[in-house]
């Protein structure tokens, strides 16, 4: 019988690593892919709905991505590094969705919208005066296109090192530098000129 | 080094990922090409305020669906078994708040790069262009980091905010994360700790810093810092959780702090309480 935990697990000083598990799941102990679950479906979801912005579109992608590791968790390597392998995934689960509704890889800007999520990270106050900033933000955010966003997001909220990055996308670890500083450029030549259009200031 | 070659490695400057040796010639570049500070100065906002954007959460739906198919799975599989570890209890009735580690680390990050900013400014002054507002903002994070600075004056050890970081972020980050519930901490950490506390946006890492300065309650900075950051503290929990910090070590000298507490009419009725309770044990 499979429960699904009340509470988050407190990290412990002997905590097994994400590898580890997914050598037990691999393994033949398909339930500990639980304890995958809870460390990263959240960050998972997050990248996600930076990709899409669409929050429900985002949980069932995830929801196949954790389907598809349990299906192909014979392929995991002894070597493997399971985070980068679960966004590798990420992205063909991502793709393949693209590719069935034949919207390629163009994005409905209109639906990305994360101003109206309930932040509990940040108290009431803060988020007024922050609020303007981070509005600007997530327009010149969500204008970039895919890729530069997919990049950002990889680097800078999924916290992958260049090396797992350069693999995902493809290219040298050169080359994922020389995109990932194209998408911090870009990002904040938009968010200043929006800045300088924003008449309050 | 020419100001282009500069302005190119600034991300990996900003990332602690120079050598050592390059990392220093860019410092002395900034501090004489306007040019290049006020490129630094954008990319920090920048990133500052893209780290700074809502974390998005999944609604319940996705765990339920996720151990349904799970559970479907094992079935087929004809596995069985609970496969979950008891959660280990901890000290603090807020523990259950406390974000894995790894969110800790990203949280941290946000809180050492905003301070990274707020001392930055203070090194290299915006040029003339900055608005009004900005200046005053920028002159009340100087005036709380002047108090802050106070308060763990002999510690001294604020720098390690500083922008002249040669460790690389993630490392500085596992430093901040690894001071949790650990006895030997030296004092440079515990300032680090003590910043986190009094100006990490977010209540969850004020939380964990809390959490870690527990295994210093011993030391009076660490309790004066707890202290001075309590009336300024804006969540109510976080409130709380100082106080009864501040309670568990009896800590006479907080008694003027929650007598002003309990009389201001604007205080949140758990707080009062929380603070009653600790006159009355310390
Ligand atoms: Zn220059």
């Amino acid at each position: 019988m499979v429960r699904s935990p009340d509470s988050i697990p407190v990290p412990s000083e002997i905590e097994t690593s994400d590898h580890e598990l997914m050598l037990a799941v691999r393994d033949g102990q398909v339930a500990r892919l639980g304890e995958l679950f809870e460390r990263h479906h959240g960050p998972l979801y997050g990248f996600f709905v930076r990709l899409t912005g669409q929050r429900t579109l985002s949980e069932d992608l995830v929801q196949q991505v954790f389907y598809r590791i349990l299906k192909y968790r014979h392929t995991y390597r002894d070597e493997g590094k399971f985070s980068a392998w679960m966004y590798h995934l990420g992205r063909r689960v991502a793709a393949d969705h693209y590719r069935k509704h034949r919207t390629g890889e163009t994005v409905d800007r209109e639906e990305v919208n994360l101003e109206h999520i309930p932040d509990d990270a940040m108290d009431s106050g803060e988020q007024a005066e922050k609020n303007d900033d981070l509005a600007l933000m997530q327009k010149a955010f969500a204008e970039l296109p895919l890729d530069q966003r997919e990049i950002l997001t990889l680097h800078r909220f999924q916290h992958l090192p260049h090396s797992d990055i350069a693999r995902l996308l493809d290219c040298s670890v050169g080359a994922a530098k020389v995109r990932l500083h194209r998408a911090v450029n870009a990002l904040r030549d938009s968010y200043f000129r929006m800045r300088r259009h924003d008449g309050a200031r | 080094m020419n100001c282009q070659r500069i302005q190119d490695s600034l991300l990996d400057f900003e990332a602690g990922a120079l050598p050592a040796a390059e990392a220093e010639g860019v410092r002395e570049h900034l501090k004489s090409c306007p040019d290049c500070q006020r490129r630094w100065a954008d990319l920090q906002e920048t990133l500052v305020t893209l780290d700074r954007l809502p974390q998005p959460a999944p609604s319940p739906r996705l765990r339920n669906n996720f151990y349904a198919m799970l559970e479907s799975q094992m079935e087929a599989a004809g596995e069985s078994g609970n496969p979950f570890h008891a959660p280990r209890p901890s000290e603090h009735w807020y523990s259950f708040l406390l974000p894995h580690r790894a969110l800790v680390q990203a949280a941290a990050a946000v809180a050492l790069f905003g301070v990274g900013i707020a001392l930055g400014s203070r090194v290299w002054p915006p040029s003339d262009k900055t608005s009004g507002e900005t200046a005053a903002q920028l002159a009340a994070t100087r005036a709380e980091l002047a108090q802050l600075r106070n308060q763990v004056d002999s510690v001294n050890q604020l720098v390690t905010y500083s922008l002249a970081q040669t460790q690389p972020a993630q490392a500085r980050l596992q430093n901040v994360v690894a001071t949790l519930g650990q006895k030997k901490t030296d004092e440079a950490e515990l300032a680090t700790l003590l910043g986190t506390l009094a100006f990490d946006p977010s209540t969850n890492v004020r939380l964990s810093a809390l959490e870690a300065l527990y295994a210093h309650a011993d030391n009076t900075k660490v309790r004066q810092g707890v202290r001075a950051a309590l009336p300024r503290e804006s969540s109510p929990l976080v409130q709380v959780a100082m106080i009864d910090f501040l309670a568990s070590v009896r800590d006479r000298e907080a008694a003027p702090a929650l007598e002003q507490l309990t009389r201001t009419p604007r205080t949140d009725e758990a707080v009062r309480t929380a603070a009653q309770r600790a006159l009355a044990q310390i």
